[in-house]
């Protein structure tokens, strides 16, 4: 606090450096802004000016970040007003950003089997943190499930890794991740050609039945997503008593925890408070947000 | 302070600059100071959260919603108790930087001049008495919109104290002069004008409230031209004792902040503008300074209420 604290939130005038428009109203939005490429973590945010005719800044979470090259990449979606003005920003224009912002996802080196789930826009986090997954030797162990009932912003791919206890034909992946290494399958209702024809939380009950208990005890669930989704990724994590941290949204005004107009209702033991999303969370602990 | 013209008396306070940050828009005053580049030294003093006797979880989500030109919010005074305020987050603040405002909430008369009283034991500058809050069942707005109650709840806690007493009004009422001059006799020492209007929004499609609390407070540059009239009607009975005001209600800019002070105000409160431009006090002091050059004023004091002069 005020005696002791340093800077780590930045105000920046990024340049938009490429801005990719995708069926289903979603953007990625590519900005030159290196201090906050440099600094931010999988599972932080950036709270940007979408239009002066806008009182209130957008917050949106972050999918990729180049430290060398000083650029970070945001994928979102057409909901409202402010990402609607966003998505008229075109290359050269600058764009105010504050970031990065919140807690990240926590990588825990006693389990190493990490079960990636994103869900729409919740897929950012998730690329995010499989981009810092990359150079660990244990990448193989992981899985990632992206679901989506838009088409994907990016072609899928057939992917080359087998994993045990997927069924044959749901083959679709993630480019980038396959060639990170890190094994993908994609989900959907909407029947998207190799995609797994249902919801995220069936496919990851496929994979985890495929493990022994041994191997269940190694394994983390990271997710991000719609409410309802992270409610049942949460109830399937508790259901296989595996730990499992969720990021979450909600509207916010200042985003950097002074209005605490963003906050959740956790539940820690039998005592409940109220966590701002913005810089307690975003991620949080899914047994502290989703309890029976 | 003759070399700063920005420097401001309010209370027997020395505030480097006329800006105050808003209570309920900056935490604790240790949140902003994570952004790089904001300093507290551009600040002339910092309201705290709302604080109760007790702790509150404060209103379920969600508590804030953008409207045409402004915000509603329903916090709902989420804030660990009075004790713990004092023993555990006054001390990690740094009052060499700026002053500090504690703001005081309750649901009865003895909750405020408990909680006053607590307060005049800490370090804090000066309380303030937060009887306008639209977004509590009890206490609040309810005591603001009565001036026989907003006048038992300043003398309440006149007794517990003497650091300055600043009594933050509400619009919600028919005849914001009279609660000021009811306020003035019951003793306080300053006035913040205005805090939030009541205001509600609906989601058509579940044809729900937005907000978890149903209502919330209106802020921003929608409420600009209410906020600059009671202040004005207010120092139209504070300038006759010498009591200064704290203008607020949807400043955005160095000019809005001039509106301010030439109606009546001797400091600015800054809150919602925060929320899209974080670093905006520093570009505010710059305006302000520009204008007193180009003006010849040598120091803020001789522009407020300069209105009445013309």
């Amino acid at each position: 606090m005020g005696k002791s604290s340093h800077s780590s939130i930045f105000e920046v005038s990024a340049t938009v450096v490429s801005h990719q428009h995708f069926p289903g109203k979603q953007h990625i939005l590519k900005l030159q802004a290196p201090v906050i490429a440099q600094t931010a973590k999988p599972g932080n945010f950036v709270h940007m000016q979408c239009g002066p005719e806008l009182l209130l800044r957008r917050p949106l979470s972050i999918m990729r970040v180049s430290a060398s090259q000083g650029w970070i990449e945001l994928l979102y979606k057409e909901v409202g007003k402010g990402t609607r003005l966003l998505a008229n920003r075109k290359e050269n224009d600058q764009v105010a950003v504050l970031g990065p912002i919140g807690q990240p996802f926590e990588i825990h080196d006693d389990r190493p089997r990490r079960l990636l789930i994103g869900g729409g826009v919740g897929l950012p986090p998730m690329v995010f943190l499989a981009d810092t997954l990359k150079n660990r030797d244990d990448i193989s162990k992981s899985f990632a499930i992206l679901g989506s009932e838009v088409p994907f912003p990016f072609p899928a791919m057939p992917s080359n890794i087998i994993i045990p206890g997927i069924p044959a034909d749901t083959i679709a992946t993630m480019p980038l991740l396959e060639n990170w290494g890190l094994a993908c399958r994609l989900c959907s209702l909407q029947g998207y050609s190799g995609c797994y024809n249902g919801y995220v939380t069936e496919l990851a009950r496929h994979w985890l039945e495929t493990l022994d208990s041994a191997q269940r005890k190694q394994v983390e669930i990271f997710s991000c997503g719609p409410h309802a989704m992270l409610e049942s990724v949460a109830k399937l994590s508790q259901e296989y008593n595996i730990p499992c941290q969720v990021s979450l949204e909600e509207f916010m005004a200042c985003a950097v925890g002074g209005c605490a107009g963003c906050v959740v209702k956790i539940k820690t033991g039998d005592v409940f408070s109220m966590k701002r999303v913005c810089v307690d969370g975003p991620v949080f602990d899914a047994t502290t947000v989703f309890y029976p | 302070m003759i070399d700063n013209p920005l420097s401001v008396d309010f209370c027997d306070l020395t505030f480097k600059t006329p800006i105050v940050l808003l209570s309920g828009c900056v935490g604790f005053g240790e949140e902003y100071t994570r952004i790089d580049g904001f300093s507290m030294s551009a600040i002339g003093a910092v309201c705290l959260k709302g604080t109760t006797g007790e702790p509150r979880l404060g209103n379920n989500p969600h508590r804030v919603y953008e409207t045409p030109a402004g915000m509603l919010n329903a916090i709902g005074l989420q804030n660990p108790g009075v004790e713990t305020v004092i023993q555990t987050i006054l001390p990690e603040l740094d009052f060499d930087k700026t002053c500090f405002i504690a703001n005081v909430s309750g649901s009865t008369i003895d909750e405020y001049e408990h909680v006053t009283r607590l307060f005049d034991q800490s370090p804090v500058q000066a309380i303030e008495i937060n009887i306008s809050c639209p977004n509590v069942k009890k206490g609040g707005v309810t005591f603001g919109n009565d001036p026989d109650m907003s006048a038992r709840v300043v003398a309440a806690c006149r007794c517990a104290t003497d650091k300055p007493l600043i009594t933050k009004l509400s619009p919600n009422q028919t005849d914001i002069a009279e609660n000021a001059r009811r306020c003035i006799e019951a003793g306080t020492d300053g006035f913040a004008v205005i805090n939030t209007l009541m205001g509600m929004a609906i989601d058509i499609t579940t044809r729900k409230p937005f907000l978890g609390n149903k209502q919330g407070g209106l802020s921003g540059p929608a409420i600009k031209p209410i906020a600059l009239l009671k202040t004005h009607q207010v120092y139209q009975v504070s300038k006759n004792h010498n009591i200064p005001i704290i203008g607020q209600g949807g400043i955005n800019s160095a000019d809005d902040a001039l509106e301010f002070i030439i109606a009546g105000a001797t400091a600015v409160g800054i809150g919602t503008a925060l929320f899209y431009d974080p670093l905006i006090c520093h570009k505010i002091n710059k305006g302000i300074l520009a204008y007193l050059k180009q003006h010849s004023i040598s120091s803020l004091a001789e522009l407020t209420g300069s209105l009445d002069r013309y």
